[in-house]
C-alpha cells in the first residue's frame, strides 16, 4: 500500500502540473478581503486588474472561515488589498502565512493596508485582553462611512499607480470618475439622511462608530458586551433599562448574527428591529457600495419615521 | 498656547519611562527568564507608544487647526485680486484689518514653526530602535485536566492514574518571530507533570526554522517540529476538538507526530488546491527510530502527505487527504513492549503506517460563527515488522518475526450551538498495533464552552470497552481548562 502511493504521487503531482491554468498574462492579480474593496479595485484598476474577493459579502469581517481554496488565489496574487486596522485578524495573517508569496506578505508593496491615513475610532487607550480582542487596533469598520471610503479608494489606487506606473493616468481618471460619482451620492445621503440627527440606536456588534458620526445618529451601545464577547444577561438588562430611559428606538441586526437577542431586545423597548450589511453583497438589496449606502440609510430613516424619532 | 507646553512637558517623563521600560526589560531578558514580567514590560511599552502616539495626534491637530487659521488670515490680509471676483468671505473684511491680521499672522507661523520643529522631534524620537524591539512574539498556554476514571492503569494501560486525577498537561511557551526575510524561527517549549512524580519538566517540543520566500510554491521546515501526516496528529494538545488525542494516533504514531528532521512542502501551482508535504527524521512521535551508536539510511524515518480541498456548495466542503510513513529499518523503537497478559515481548524492527483522513465540513458563511456542524474521520493502519518473544526469554529459540497488521480509526462530530458552545462525539476503535487481536473501542461524548478566544472548558465523558486481552474497560470523565495569554495565532493547521 505504501510503496503504490509513493509511487503515484509523483505521477499525480505532473498531471496537475499539466493542468495548469492558462495565466491571464499581464493583467494584475488582486485578492481583496471584503467585498467592497472588490468593487472599488475594479472601479480603479478597470482592464488591468483581475479581481478575487476572499468574502462573498455575507461573512462576519472578524469571522471569515480559513479555505484551503483561499491558498492557491494568494499564492498566485500580486497585491492582497485589505481593511486593516485588525479588522481581518481572524483570518488574514495565518492564510498570508502559508501562501508561500513574499509579494503579498505584511510590509512588501503588495501588502495594501486601505486604512493608511484613516484615524481610527475608539482606539483603545491599553492593550488588553480584558477589554475584548477584536478591535485591538481601533474600530475598523471605517468602511461604511462614504467618505472615509474615499480614502480607503485613494490609498488603493496609490497602490495600484506603484505597482504599474505605466497606467498612473488611466488608474487616476478612473479613481477620479468613481470618486466624482460617489461625490454625487454624498451630497444626496447627506440630505436623505437629515431625519437620522440625533437618533440613538444600538446593534449588535460595533460597527457603526463612523457611519453614526457622519450623519449624526448617537450610538449608544452595542448587544456584545464588548466586540466579539457574547452578551451576559445583566447585560441585556442594563441595555434595556437604558434603552427606556434614553429613549432608543431602533436595533440594528447585522445579517452575520443571530436574530433572538436583537429581536427580543426590540420587542421589550418597542423599538424597530432593522437589519443591516456591513459590505457589499451583505443583503440582496445591497449589489453595490451605492445600493448599499441608500439601503442602509434609506432603511434606517424609515426605522426612525416608524419609531417617530425622526428628526424633522 | 499654554495647552501646549503642558503637553509637551508631559511628553518628556513618557520618553524617559519608556527609555526605563526598555532598560529593564534588557535587564530582564540577561538575568532571569520570567515570561510574565517580560509581558507586563512589553505591555508598557506599548501602553507608552500609545501615549507617545496620542500625544503627536493632539499636537497635530493643534498643528491643522493652526494651518487653516494661518491659510484664512493670510488669505484675509491680502488685498483681493479684483474687485468683482473676490469670494464673498474675504470682502467682510474690509480694509481695516490688514496691518493687525499682518503681525498676527506672522506671530503665528513663528509658532507653527516651532511646533513643526516638535513634532518632527517627537517623530523622530518614537521612530527610534532598540534591541527588545526585535524580541519573539510571546504567548502562555495553561491546561489544567481535572479527571475521574473508574479502574486503575494497571487495568486499562491508561497513562495517568485511575480514579481522582488533576493533571497539568501543558505549561506551553510559544515564541516566533522573522529570522530575515527569508525565514521565521519558533520555539514551543512545554512543561507537563510527570504521572508518577508530578514534576514538571521543561521540553522543547519544537524549534523550527520555517522558510517564507522559496520560489515555486515550495516551503522547507527544517529542526524539531511536528511532522505532517493525517489531520490531527500535528495539532498541539490543548487545541485539540477532544481531551484526548485519538487513541489510533496515540498508539500508531506516539502522540504527536514530532520529529527531528527535515520536510518540504509544495502547494501545486493550480487553482484547485494541491498540497503535498515530504519529509525525513529521526523518528515520528515520543519514540527514537533507532537510539543505537550507527544509523543506516533505512534507520531515519520518512513520510508523506498529500491532501486537497472541494468546495461542494458555498457552506459545505470537503478535505481529504492521504499519509505515508516507514522507518524501513529498526533496532527497536521504545525498547521491547510487553504484551498486556505478561507473557510475550514484541520488539519493533520495521515501522509502516499509512492513513487516510476525511473532514466535511458544514459552516454556513454568513454566520459561521454561530452555526456548523463538522464530521472527521482519520483510519490509520499500521503494517510492522516485529520480532516476537512469546516466552520472554531473550534468544531461547521461539522468536519469531512477523508483520503485524492492525487497524484502527476515530471518527468525530462536532457541532456549534452558538459562539461560545458546541458539542461534539467522538468513536474510537483500535487494534493495538503489536497484536491486533487486542482491541479497544471508545465513545467520548463531549461539551465546550469558550468565554472568549482565549480560554476555554470541556466536559468529556469516555466509556472504553477492551476485548481481547487481560485488560479493563473504564468509564472517565475529564474536565479541561486551558488558557492563553499574549501573542497567540490560530493558526491555518488548526483551522
Ligand atoms: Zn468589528
Amino acid at each position: 500500500m505504501k510503496n503504490r502511493m509513493l509511487i503515484s504521487m509523483p505521477f499525480i503531482a505532473a498531471l496537475l502540473a499539466l493542468a495548469l491554468p492558462a495565466q491571464a498574462a499581464d493583467k494584475i492579480r488582486v485578492v481583496t478581503t471584503l467585498t467592497d474593496l472588490a468593487e472599488w479595485t475594479r472601479a480603479v484598476g478597470g482592464d488591468f486588474v483581475e479581481v478575487r474577493s476572499l468574502c462573498t459579502g455575507v461573512e462576519d469581517t472578524h469571522g471569515v472561515p480559513m479555505r484551503p481554496s483561499f491558498l492557491p488565489l494568494l499564492h498566485r496574487a500580486d497585491m492582497v488589498v485589505l481593511i486593516g486596522l485588525e479588522c481581518e485578524h481572524a483570518f488574514l495573517p495565518a492564510l498570508l502565512d502559508v501562501s508561500k508569496n513574499a509579494k503579498i506578505m505584511k510590509g512588501a508593496a503588495g501588502y495594501v493596508d486601505c486604512s493608511v491615513n484613516i484615524p481610527p475610532a475608539e482606539a483603545p487607550r491599553t492593550l488588553d485582553r480584558a477589554e475584548g480582542d477584536v478591535h485591538p487596533a481601533g474600530n475598523p469598520h471605517y468602511n461604511l462611512d462614504p467618505v472615509l471610503a474615499k480614502t480607503a479608494i485613494r490609498n488603493l489606487c496609490a497602490a495600484l499607480v506603484d505597482y504599474a506606473p505605466a497606467h498612473k493616468a488611466e488608474f487616476e481618471k478612473n479613481r477620479d470618475t468613481y470618486l466624482a460619482k460617489l461625490d454625487t451620492k454624498i451630497a444626496e445621503w447627506q440630505q436623505l439622511a437629515r431625519p437620522l440627527k440625533g437618533v440613538k440606536f444600538i446593534s449588535y456588534h460595533n460597527h457603526w462608530p463612523y457611519f453614526s458620526s457622519r450623519y449624526g445618529l448617537q450610538y449608544v451601545g452595542t448587544i456584545e458586551v464588548k466586540a466579539g464577547i457574547d452578551a451576559t444577561p445583566r447585560h441585556i438588562t442594563e441595555l434595556i433599562e437604558m434603552m427606556k430611559k434614553e429613549n432608543v428606538k431602533v436595533v440594528v441586526r447585522e445579517p452575520q448574527f443571530p436574530e433572538k437577542l436583537p429581536k427580543e431586545v426590540a420587542a421589550r423597548t418597542g423599538a424597530e428591529l432593522i437589519k443591516l450589511p456591513i459590505m457589499v453583497g451583505g443583503v440582496p438589496e445591497a449589489a453595490d457600495y451605492v445600493a448599499m449606502m441608500d439601503y442602509i440609510i434609506l432603511t434606517c430613516v424609515n426605522a426612525a419615521e416608524k419609531a417617530h424619532v425622526a428628526a424633522q | 498656547m499654554r495647552n501646549e507646553k503642558e503637553k509637551t512637558v508631559r511628553i518628556y517623563p513618557s520618553v524617559v519611562c519608556l527609555m526605563m521600560a526598555v532598560a529593564s526589560s534588557l535587564e530582564a531578558t540577561e538575568t532571569a527568564f520570567d515570561p510574565q514580567l517580560v509581558m507586563k514590560q512589553l505591555q508598557e511599552l506599548r501602553d507608552n507608544q500609545q501615549r507617545l502616539q496620542q500625544t503627536i495626534a493632539d499636537q497635530q491637530k493643534t498643528i491643522d487647526a493652526l494651518q487653516k487659521l494661518m491659510t484664512g488670515t493670510v488669505a484675509k490680509s491680502q488685498p483681493p485680486a479684483g474687485q468683482g471676483t473676490a469670494p464673498p468671505a474675504l470682502t467682510g473684511a474690509g480694509p481695516n484689518g490688514t496691518p493687525e491680521t499682518a503681525a498676527a499672522a506672522v506671530a503665528d507661523t513663528v509658532r507653527l514653526k516651532e511646533l513643526e520643529k516638535k513634532v518632527d522631534e517627537l517623530t523622530e524620537s518614537s521612530k527610534k530602535t532598540f534591541p527588545s524591539q526585535f524580541n519573539p512574539a510571546i504567548g502562555l498556554v495553561g491546561e489544567t485536566i481535572f479527571s475521574y476514571d473508574s479502574n486503575g492503569n494497571n487495568t486499562t494501560a491508561n497513562n495517568r492514574p485511575g480514579g481522582f486525577d488533576v493533571y497539568q498537561r501543558s505549561v506551553e511557551m510559544n515564541l516566533s518571530a522573522s529570522v530575515d526575510p527569508f525565514a521565521l524561527g519558533y520555539a514551543v517549549i512545554n512543561g507537563s507533570a510527570d504521572a508518577q512524580t508530578g514534576t514538571a519538566n521543561m521540553d522543547v517540543e519544537e524549534v523550527a526554522l520555517v522558510t517564507t520566500s522559496l520560489p515555486w510554491g515550495l516551503t522547507a521546515t527544517g529542526g524539531r517540529f511536528f511532522a505532517e501526516f493525517g489531520r490531527e496528529a500535528y495539532i498541539h494538545d490543548h487545541e485539540l476538538p477532544t481531551v484526548n488525542r485519538p487513541l489510533v494516533l496515540d498508539r500508531y504514531i506516539g502522540g504527536e507526530t514530532r520529529t527531528d528532521g527535515y520536510q518540504m512542502n509544495w502547494l501545486l501551482p493550480t487553482e484547485h488546491y494541491w498540497s503535498l508535504t515530504a519529509g525525513v527524521g529521526d523518528g515520528m512521535g515520543d519514540k527514537l527510530a533507532n537510539p543505537g551508536v550507527y544509523r543506516e539510511a533505512g534507520g531515519l524515518t520518512y513520510w508523506a502527505h498529500a491532501a486537497t480541498f472541494f468546495t461542494l456548495t458555498p457552506d459545505l466542503t470537503l478535505e481529504t487527504g492521504l499519509s505515508v510513513m516507514t522507518t524501513p529499518s529498526e533496532t527497536d523503537r521504545g525498547g521491547s513492549i510487553t504484551d498486556p497478559n505478561g507473557v510475550s515481548t514484541a520488539t519493533e524492527k520495521e515501522r509502516r503506517v499509512g492513513g487516510v483522513d476525511v473532514t466535511l465540513s458544514y459552516q454556513p458563511l454568513q454566520n459561521n460563527q454561530f452555526a456548523g456542524i463538522t464530521w472527521r474521520t482519520e483510519a490509520l493502519r499500521s503494517s510492522s515488522r516485529f520480532q516476537f518473544d512469546p516466552n520472554g526469554v531473550p534468544n531461547s529459540g521461539d522468536e519469531t518475526t512477523r508483520f503485524e497488521d492492525s487497524f484502527g480509526l476515530y471518527s468525530l462530530l462536532t457541532a456549534k450551538l452558538s459562539r461560545a458552545w458546541n458539542v461534539g462525539f467522538e468513536f474510537d476503535y483500535l487494534q493495538n498495533p503489536e497484536n491486533h487481536r487486542y482491541v479497544t473501542f471508545s465513545y467520548s461524548p463531549f461539551i465546550t464552552w469558550y468565554p472568549s478566544h482565549f480560554q476555554q472548558l470541556r466536559l468529556q465523558y469516555t466509556h472504553s470497552d477492551r476485548a481481547g486481552s487481560s485488560l479493563h474497560g473504564d468509564d472517565a470523565i475529564y474536565l479541561q481548562w486551558v488558557w492563553i495569554i499574549g501573542s497567540h495565532s490560530h493558526g491555518f493547521t488548526e483551522r
